[in-house]
This record gives structure tokens, sequence and C-alpha cells, in this order.
């Protein structure tokens, strides 16, 4: 189904040697790197179509695994001349519940995404529930990644998963009871949160485990996965940088040295978080999407880029002109620009603009 | 002054705290009035202006709207004899499809701290449902929330059906929710629209004064 990744991105080797020359700058805090990924409909418009709750996930996986990476490949086609820094990858799609009923519970789905509902009604119930990797959709999960890794084998397209932060998991789990608890346990959250980042360090690892089966001998399939972990960071929005410190960034901080590098997410609700979330250990980049009714981060550079210090950030953009009015300042540190576009012809063509800016 | 101290223990989330220096101010003699406006909500008012300004989040509204139930818990049957009702009404949920409460739970703390009753339909709640409450419990204000831009649609669509249902001039609705802006609060006809949980107390305030002159 899946053509080699070269047919995907022809220019390949170019992209890759510009994605690791900014994290390798990221790693040692030094800026200067600016690239461009333009956001065609057809990068996105396929999640829309395909319907989560066609699925009986305990018999129907190959029929996801084959539907899902039908629309990737599709995708990843339609965009094949776009030179930007966008490289294809292969991850399997679930909604948002599938990211904690690895540990315990439900997922609720929607047509185009999924929930999951709160299950730890007591903060220690953690310590009660069936030991990690038994549950259903620990299992099930890895089922659908074999799935995807069987059908997209031997075309080189890296594979990719990411997951929540300790904080987000025990969020997850905890549902709003968890706001309660940095007032009422505080000592019992950081348990839980214990508990989440060795959840995560252990799902993460039998993915990769997986993955490299079928990856191993590929140049870039574990690109996005040895030495890294790509987590989000949503619930953090809601507190204050001082209890981030406190509660949610040590936990983090554990997962990311386990594998190595953090590729993390959070929300331009909580620019606040920003210095937080770089000035951790490992942290390379950080997707920084703008909210509705909250500060964009284009419009706030120089602070951005001073409190990344040296992280890249991955911000989106409304037009063209806000890269080229703003290139000298975007040169002082390292970034990743999305910019919605109309379609193929666009995004070629602004890709191609981009790429002869001077300077980048 | 014990009022005073009945403001900073909630601003702090001391609910212990709140309830026992409630019954100490009722014991010596102060009015249930004074408590409630000058300690209680007064202490809900600074609150809620921090977290407009990024100064506290939501864990701390939380704990402090809790040291505000508890207060209240204490004030309410004092207040009844004393025949105080709240100023007014809510209905308030987040709408068919989304299953999202913070941003719910959040104005409906708030509104309670303005002493307004609310009727909570939890989440995910369809538009025959929201009219059968305005049917049955009359509210001045109807509060839908929606976090994503995929159900905001839905507050529109409810607003629809209560016009279509012939309730719109017996309440006033208010949208809000993280992708809300005030531009979409106008086109779908809603009455008001706030960008934070503090900023929507203080609409319904203002909302239920116009219901009632």
């Amino acid at each position: 189904m899946f053509k080699n990744i070269e047919h995907y991105k022809p220019d390949l080797e170019k992209t890759m040697c510009m994605l690791g020359k900014l994290y390798a700058d990221a790693a040692r805090r030094r800026g200067g790197n600016v690239t461009f990924r333009a956001l065609p409909p057809s990068d996105v418009e396929f999640y829309s179509t395909f319907d989560l709750t066609k699925y009986n996930y305990e018999s129907d996986i190959n029929e996801y695994a084959e539907d899902l990476s039908r629309l990737l490949a599709e995708s990843f086609e339609l965009r094949r001349e776009v030179d930007d820094n966008m490289v294809p990858t292969i991850s399997p799609v679930l909604g948002i519940g599938d990211y904690s009923a690895f540990v315990a519970g439900e997922i609720d789905f929607r047509k185009d995404t999924s929930w999951s509902k709160p299950v730890f009604e007591n903060i220690d119930d953690w310590k009660r529930i069936p030991p990690l990797g038994t549950s259903k959709w620990y299992r099930w999960f890895l089922e659908i990644c074999e799935a995807m890794l069987e059908i997209s084998s031997g075309s080189g397209i890296p594979f990719m998963r990411g997951f929540f932060s300790p904080l987000d998991l025990a969020g997850a789990l905890r549902g709003d009871m968890i706001y309660y608890d940095f007032y009422d346990e505080p000592e019992k959250l950081h348990d839980l949160l214990a508990f989440c980042a060795d959840a995560t360090i252990m799902f993460a690892e039998d993915i990769y485990a997986l993955a490299r089966k079928y990856l191993k001998d590929t140049k870039y399939g574990m690109y996005y996965l040895d030495g890294k972990i790509n987590m989000s960071e949503d619930i953090a929005c809601m507190i204050s940088g001082k209890t981030y410190r406190e509660f949610a960034r040590p936990h983090t901080q554990r997962v990311i040295n386990h594998f190595g590098e953090g590729h993390m997410h959070t929300h331009s609700r909580s620019l606040y978080l920003v210095k937080e979330i770089c000035s951790m250990d490992g942290v390379v980049n950080l997707w920084l999407p703008t909210d509705p009714n909250a500060p964009r981060p284009i419009d706030h550079l120089e602070e951005l880029i001073e409190d990344a210090d040296g992280v890249c950030l991955a911000i989106d953009i409304d037009d063209f002109s806000e890269i080229e009015n703003n290139l000298e300042i975007l040169k002082k540190g390292n970034f990743s620009l999305t910019l919605p576009v109309k379609d193929i012809e666009e995004a070629k063509a602004l890709t191609e603009r981009f790429n002869l800016l001077e300077g980048i | 002054m014990i009022i005073e101290e009945i403001s900073l223990a909630l601003q702090k989330g001391k609910a212990n705290d709140v309830k026992a220096l409630v019954q100490q101010a009722l014991a010596e003699g102060y009015t249930p009035k004074d408590i409630l406006e000058k300690g209680l909500i007064q202490g809900m008012n600074v609150i809620g202006g921090k977290f407009k300004r990024n100064e506290v989040f939501v864990p701390e509204v939380l704990v402090a709207a809790r040291a505000m139930n508890a207060g209240q818990e204490i004030l309410r049957p004092v207040l009844v004899k004393s025949g105080i009702k709240p100023i007014g009404k809510a209905v308030i949920c987040t709408v068919q499809g989304d299953l999202h409460d913070i941003g719910k739970n959040l104005v409906k703390m708030m509104l309670e701290g303005q002493a307004i009753a609310c009727v909570d339909l939890g989440v995910d709640v369809p538009a025959e449902k929201v009219i059968a409450a305005i049917k049955e419990h009359e509210p001045d204000l109807l509060c839908l929330s929606a976090l994503l831009t995929t159900t905001m649609i839905m507050q529109k669509e409810i607003i629809e059906a209560v016009n279509k249902a012939g309730l719109r001039n017996r309440v006033k609705i208010m949208v809000g929710g993280a992708p809300v802006t005030e531009k979409f609060a106008l086109e779908i006809k809603a009455d008001g629209y706030a960008p934070d949980a503090a900023s929507a107390a203080e609409l319904a305030v203002q909302l239920i004064g116009e219901m009632h002159v």
C-alpha cells in the first residue's frame, strides 16, 4: 500500500539533514534554524473522513489498519512535491481516549475522536488496578501498531507515537479531582505521577520495541522514536508555573531522561510555561499551537526566544508575510513555522518562496 | 474583622476555616447578608479577578469555590429564614458531543459565588434536554459551554431550538468555552459571551439585572 518514503519525500536526505541540525543546535541551546511546513487541507482532512466508530477493535484491527493506511498513503501522495520540513510518518489514530486507556478504563469513541472517562475515584486507586501491560487497550493498541507496521514495512516511513505527560495521564485517569489533589493530597499526587511516569516509560518501550522489530534495518524508520519521547503538557495550561515546577516537572523530566530527547507540546494559552518546559534537560522541541482567544506565539517572539533558550518552537502563523516581517528575529532562535494553505499548489509555491529567503 | 477573615480564608481555599468563621460570625451577630456579600462573595470576587489576570489558576479557583460552598452550607438555612433569596437562577451545561466540564464547572462555581442558583445539566447535553430544563426550572439564564470547535456549533443549534420552542424571550443565553469568540456569540444570536469564568459571573449578574428591569 505504501511506496518507499523517498517517493513521498524526494528530498528526504536534505530534510533529515536540516532536522538533524535543528535538533542538534537546540540540544546545544544554539539558535539560527528556521524551518517551514505548509499545511494543505489534505494533510488533515482525512481525520474527519475516518470514522472511529466503524470498528470493533477486538476483531477489526486489520480492517482499521488498512483503512487508515490507505488514507495516509493518499495524503502523502498529494504532498510529495511540497519541499518543506514535513516527513511522512505512520501513526495510529484513535482519538484521545487511548492515551490513558492503556492504563485502565474504556474508550468512548465518537466519529472523529474519542475520550476516556476518569477511572481513579481515589487518588491511590493506581495501586489496585491489574498490573501494567495487562489491560485490554494496552494489548489492542500494540496489536494496532503491529498491523500498521506490517502494512508499512519495507517503505522506510518512520513510525511515530506521542504520549501524555505524567500530569496529563494522571489528569485523564483522575478527572477534575486532580485539581483538588494539588492542595488536598500533595504527597499522594506525587506517587500517582510517579506511577504515570513508569506507565509511560513501559508503554513507550513496548511500542518502540515493536517498531524496532519492523524498522531496525531502515535508515529513518526509528527517527522519531529512538532516543526520543514525544509528550503533551495540556493540563499544565490550567496550573501556575510554580505548581508545574513542584508537581509535574520532576516526573516529566524522569521520562525524558529515560529516553534522551524530549519533544513536547503545550498550548499558546500557557506561554508563561514555555520557560519551565524548555528549561528541562533534554527538551529540544516544543509544539505550541495557537488557541482561540489566546496570545499568538508569533506576536511574542522576543520573549519566547529568551524563554525557549534554543529549544525549537513549532508555532503556527496566519500569513506568509509574518515570516518575512520577522525573519531576523526568528533567526535568533529555532523555529518550525506551520502555515495553513488552501491547496497543494499554494503549499508548493509558498515553500519555494520560503526556501529562497536569505539565510534559511 | 471576622468578615475579612472569611474572605481571606476563602481566597486561600480553607474550607474548614471558612465554615468555622461563618459560624462564629453568626454567633457574634453579623447579619447573614453581610457575611454572604462582604465575606463570601467578596472573597470569590478577589479570586475571580486574580483568575482573569493569570495570578491564580484552576486549582486555586476550585478550592476557593469549595470553601465558598462550605460557608454557604452554614449560611443557607439562616438566609432562607431571613427571606434572602438567590439573585437569579441559571441552567448550565456543556453541549451535546462535548464531554468537557471543567469550564462549565468553573462558571457554575463563579455564578454561585454571585448568589445565582444553578441547575447543572452536566455534559453532552442535547437541545431537547435544555428545552425541558427551561420549562421545568424557569431560569433567568441559560449558559452553554463548548470546548471544541467541532461542538461549539451545537450552541447555535440549541439557541435555534429555544427559539423554535417559543422560549427565547423567557431566558437570556450566555455562551463560552475555549474556541468561542464574541463574534461567534453575536452570529449565533446569544445574549452574551465571556472569555473566562470570572467575566461570565459579572455578565450573568448584568443579564439577570436586565431580565428583572
